[in-house]
């Protein structure tokens, strides 16, 4: 262990978080209990849409679900059997074996029986997004089903004629959900989810921000707990105001130099999923002294950002904060689109070099001195170019690890190789 | 100054002595199931030639998969470290070191002091080669020694089209009954490994001079590969095996002056 | 008398090289068989499809992490090795996400004068795709007029879909002939045909098709039929695979591969608005998996193959770690099995290795022989 140089603690607001992740989940499960409605679907899903049907309705998403099941290394172990099983092959989104092999085993990661939902609601941009949602509502004996396209390329692009296609595929969808579920669609509850969604996908990025502190406020490990929200119910009140109370904290630790670590003598960042069994590498760097200060995926998946006057990434000026009022259906689609298709994650679906160049500015904004790409065979998604973008970092002089794993399943990661492959990092990073 | 360097590989375990930069003694032993029994005989024998007691030896740095597991030695390095600093020694010139083992294959790339500046280990793909060799040595009847020298005197090139060990060898077993000459095979067998190891190495970019090191290296057979796969000229010191512990015996001279 | 296509299959850089040379065009490689090859005939470019060389190679280990198919690999290494030296442009319409790295970095690796990505939607199942696609198409043939300095007209987008749809009429006009009992021409010649079309100028294709189309019913094979099966999955133009398991007492009686029937199988219905035509086609044809959903159109499509055709067993084959048919591949065996068509699973690689797929397939033929027990 290196030399403690500040001033550390844990964050006061973590039991909250603690406690709301667990209502999510019980919240989703008991649903039927109270009258509510309860959809599955991705992460990246229009979650703030359904939320015009009623403030009972809850959502599962599959790729955090699929990340719970990875930590119980058991329970993980017995899903990727049973979807093995049924034919499905080794190498596919190993979330996407995890959550339809629970389905199969009708069993929930959080205890009981597998919540069956009323309806699938999701998108598409990943090979895997609809095909998942296409088996699982097979698997679940034919549960409708809905699934909006938004492949429709970078940011920059993303023109009217091009919005209208997305638009028109969600207000199909509204018809959808009324038809499916036999309620009446509320807009005013849609515009709300609207507001609450940018917010908290705005908060999100300015706590991100803030981590380009020295020393960092927060570590990515614990970031990890943190973002989750925005993939669970990043359309919610309780969100927003969550994030609200953390940004406050993650201030209060700037103003007071308190450090996630306290021995802080490198920065890195890392890059897609991390195989969520095995965090202990981040605490074996940190015996170093190194932190892992984020990632384009943490800040971005979720995260809406955008470039400032100073031209750095700071976080996005929210519809409400541009005075925009929104007052119909169709504008509140269009403006969670145009909120929407900017996600930074999404452009590396698109382009290798834009990734790069994201990833880029990360290392010279938040002044990190490695980087480590996790070659992750979970997930083809994420790691979609990373191997063009080790190239972008090897030109630009970046100390770079890249490491072979998986985010899901166990049994393509090595701890032991990895943490040999680390040690000669360390040595590059001259902490070792 | 009187330094070591241990060596934890797959197959064996080396030891390398050093008087300042002068090696002064070499060890090694099977590594077998028990790791310390390995690093106790290996030391013993590289004391012995030295005509040394262990506490004479003033700072002894590990490298290699059993790293911490050895009470007397100080600290450690990462293999690419390790090779790094040895390679420079061995030829200044050389900027990409290679290393092939039994189970293991990596490479880095240096400056002319010996520091890394990248580096890459093996994933899947290049794993398991020097084992490779051995198995299908094994499979053509052949001296592990001998497969080198024969697949010299290769006539043709056989192309083999299995991407993965586990369908080259019931490939080679499928040459063997087509009755293809053993030499071309044998080829056929060195030129499939190096292919992956160089598929591997080129994410650093191959700069020269390139020296290659471990156990395979003894193989001029699949140096030949390398020759031909990479395109440039591939060097290999004297006893290529021992390079990384003779590495790990530099740094441990470096350190002991720190 | 399907030499031709095996010669054009086998020397297609010759080829594009040597029509270069005599029009002067230009050469555009693309590489998905979403890319609406209409506009790029009305532009007057030769488009050719880049598809691998089946050998082992290892030039693309930098570019593409291992665990993306095979294909996408093989096609990049083409590139690297500067076999496509003399393209003018590249361009990829939208498909999987494997396919899109080859993309990537042949634009970031290989300076071309013309690259283009274009956003070919996965929604075809919602009405919005037919709209949106042909918006696509409006703003590619403004690139392509950029690039090559003159406008395309109705009159050149009508030269295209017509030359496009007679291949396509009399590519099926072949595979018409596979219904028959013994078919007068075997799945390698078939698999030849198609894949050549995709690589030399169609008109030129055509005429070679109409040869062949006056010959083939006079023409008697002097092998067995055995066997009638049908090979369906991803990218497949491993013609070393399709002779061996046609040497073996059967025959390939018809495919659903996009070296096949997915590419060329339905035609541009004319329509004023010619745009809008070529953007129903490509999003009514048989759908690629990953854009087969929230429905599997394509299931009922390869059922009605196999029923026309008489197939008895179908090899369901897929590239390595190709995501899109892996993730059909439990339901479409089933599909097949409760239709009684046995299927039989390879995985393959670059290159796959043939005496052991020999045995398996063989394995799987003996099941067709198995005497009934009353
Ligand atoms: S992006 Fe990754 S985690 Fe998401 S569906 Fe695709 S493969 Fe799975
Ligand atoms: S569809 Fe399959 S075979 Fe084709 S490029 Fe994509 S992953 Fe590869």
């Amino acid at each position: 262990m290196t030399e403690m140089k500040y001033q550390t603690k844990p964050l006061d607001i973590w039991n909250e978080g603690k406690a709301l992740r667990q209502q999510y989940y019980e919240n989703y499960a008991k649903a039927h209990e109270k009258g509510g409605i309860r959809w599955a679907g991705g992460a990246w899903a229009y979650s703030a849409v359904p939320a015009g049907l009623g403030d009972d309705v809850w959502s599962l998403t599959g790729e955090p679900y699929g990340a719970s099941v990875a930590f119980n290394k058991e329970f993980a172990a017995r899903c990727q059997e049973a979807i093995e099983a049924k034919g499905f092959a080794r190498d596919l989104c190993a979330y996407l074996r995890n959550y339809l092999g629970s389905v199969v085993l009708d069993e929930y990661v959080f205890g009981g029986k597998f919540p069956k939902p009323d309806f699938m609601w999701t998108t598409h941009i990943c090979c895997s997004h609809a095909k998942w949602y296409q088996i699982a509502s097979d698997l679940e004996g034919g549960v409708p089903y809905f699934c909006i396209d938004v492949s429709t390329g970078l940011i920059e692009d993303f023109n009217e004629r091009r919005r209208e296609y997305v638009v028109n595929q969600l207000l199909d969808g509204i018809d959808w959900l009324e038809q499916t579920t036999g309620r009446d669609y509320d807009d005013q509850k849609l515009i709300q989810a609207v507001y609450n969604e940018c917010e908290a996908t705005s908060l999100w990025a300015e706590i991100c921000a803030l981590n380009r502190t020295i020393p960092a406020p927060l570590d990515e490990k614990t970031m990890y707990s943190l973002y989750v929200f925005g993939t669970i119910i990043k359309h919610r009140p309780e969100i927003v105001d969550f994030y609200r109370k953390l940004r406050d904290e993650v201030q209060e630790r700037v103003d007071n130099k308190i450090a996630a670590v306290g021995n802080e003598q490198r920065r890195v960042i890392t890059d897609t999923q991390p195989p969520w069994g095995f965090l202990e590498i981040f605490r074996y760097l940190e015996t170093f002294g190194v932190v892992s200060v984020g990632s384009l995926y943490t800040f971005s998946l979720i995260g809406a950002w955008e470039v400032k006057d100073d031209g750095t990434w700071g976080p996005r000026t929210t519809p409400q904060e541009q005075g925009i009022d929104i007052t119909t259906r169709k504008q509140a689609l269009e403006v969670l689109a145009d909120w929407t298709h900017a996600r930074p994650e999404w452009q590396h679906f698109y382009s290798a070099q834009k990734k790069s160049d994201m990833m880029l500015r990360i290392v010279r904004e938040w002044k990190v001195d490695g980087v480590m790409l996790h070659y992750n065979r979970g997930c083809e998604g994420l790691s979609l170019n990373i191997a063009e973008n080790r190239l972008a970092f090897k030109d630009a002089g970046i100390p770079v690890l890249p490491f072979e794993g998986n985010m899901g399943d166990e049994r393509e990661f090595d701890l032991e190789r990895t943490k040999k492959a680390v040690d000669s990092f360390l040595e590059l990073l001259g902490v070792k | 100054m009187i330094t070591a360097g241990i060596d934890f590989g797959a197959k064996n375990v080396k030891v390398v002595i050093l008087d300042d930069e002068k090696i002064v003694a070499r060890g090694s032993a099977l590594t077998g199931f028990d790791l310390k029994i390995a690093v106790k005989d290996a030391s013993e024998m590289a004391l012995k030639a030295a005509g040394l007691k262990l506490d004479e030896i003033t700072h002894i740095t590990e490298t290699g998969i059993g790293q911490g597991s050895v009470a007397f030695a100080a600290d450690s390095v990462s293999e690419v470290g390790a090779n790094a600093k040895a390679g420079v020694k061995l030829l200044p010139s050389a900027r990409t070191i290679i290393d092939v083992g039994a189970e293991e294959a990596r490479a880095v790339k240096c400056d002319e002091s010996g520091s890394m500046e990248d580096f890459v280990v093996n994933e899947r793909c290049a794993a398991g080669a020097g084992a490779f060799v051995e198995a299908m040595a094994r499979a053509l009847e052949v001296e592990l020694g001998q497969m080198g020298p024969m697949s010299l005197k290769a006539t043709e090139a056989v192309p083999m089209n299995a991407q993965c060990t586990v369908f080259a060898e019931s490939e080679v077993v499928s040459l063997i009954h087509a009755q293809t000459p053993k030499a071309n095979i044998a080829r056929a067998i060195h030129d499939a490994i190096a292919e992956r190891v160089i598929s591997m190495v080129r994410r650093l970019g191959i700069t020269e001079d390139v020296l290659l090191v471990g156990g395979l290296a003894y193989d001029v057979g699949y140096v030949d590969s390398m020759k031909r796969g990479l395109g440039v000229e591939v060097h290999v010191p004297e006893l290529p095996e021992y390079v990384s512990a003779y590495g790990a015996a530099l740094v441990a001279q470096e350190r002991a002056k720190e | 008398m399907f030499d031709k296509f095996k010669e054009w299959y086998e020397n297609r850089h010759d080829y594009a090289q040597a029509w270069k040379k005599q029009t002067g065009g230009k050469v555009l490689g693309y590489f998905c068989t979403y890319v609406p090859e209409e506009l790029l005939i009305a532009a007057d470019i030769l488009p050719l499809r880049i598809l691998g060389s089946h050998e082992a190679q290892d030039v693309t280990e930098p570019h593409i992490f291992g665990m993306f198919c095979p294909f996408c690999r093989d096609c990049l290494a083409q590139g690297l090795k500067g076999r496509f030296d003399y393209l003018n442009g590249i361009m990829i319409s939208q498909s999987c996400l494997h396919i899109r790295q080859t993309y990537n970095s042949w634009v970031k690796h290989i300076p071309q004068e013309f690259s283009y990505y274009m956003y070919m939607p996965h929604g075809v199942q919602t009405p919005h795709a037919y709209p949106y696609l042909r918006g696509e198409l409006e703003v590619f043939k403004k690139a392509l007029e950029k690039w090559i300095g003159r406008s395309i007209s109705d009159k050149d987008i009508d030269r295209g879909i017509e030359v496009m749809n007679k291949n396509r009429q009399l590519m099926k006009q072949v595979y018409e002939f596979r219904k028959q009992d013994n078919p007068p021409l075997t799945g390698l010649e078939a698999m030849y045909m198609v894949v050549s079309s995709q690589m030399v100028e169609k008109e030129e294709h055509n005429q070679a098709l109409e040869a062949v189309l006056k010959e083939l019913p006079n023409r008697k094979l002097d092998r067995n039929t055995g066997t009638r099966l049908m090979i369906i999955g991803s990218e497949d133009d491993d013609t070393e695979f399709v002779e061996m398991v046609e040497s073996l007492d059967s025959t390939l009686v018809v495919d659903e591969h996009c070296t096949g029937t997915r590419y060329f199988w339905n035609e541009v219905e004319p329509q004023k608005d010619r745009l809008a035509a070529i953007a129903a086609r490509y999003i009514d044809r048989p759908p690629c998996p990953s854009k087969d959903w929230p429905e599997r159109k394509r299931f009922p499509h390869i059922l009605q193959l196999a029923k026309d055709y008489n197939v008895e067993g179908a090899l369901v084959i897929q590239q390595k770690f190709c995501d899109p048919h892996e993730l059909d591949m439990p339901a479409l065996r089933q599909m097949l099995e409760e239709n009684g068509i046995p299927t039989y699973f390879l995985e393959f690689d670059v290159t796959v290795p043939i005496g052991q797929f020999k045995t398996r397939v063989e394995a799987f033929l003996e099941t067709f022989a198995l005497p009934d027990l009353f």
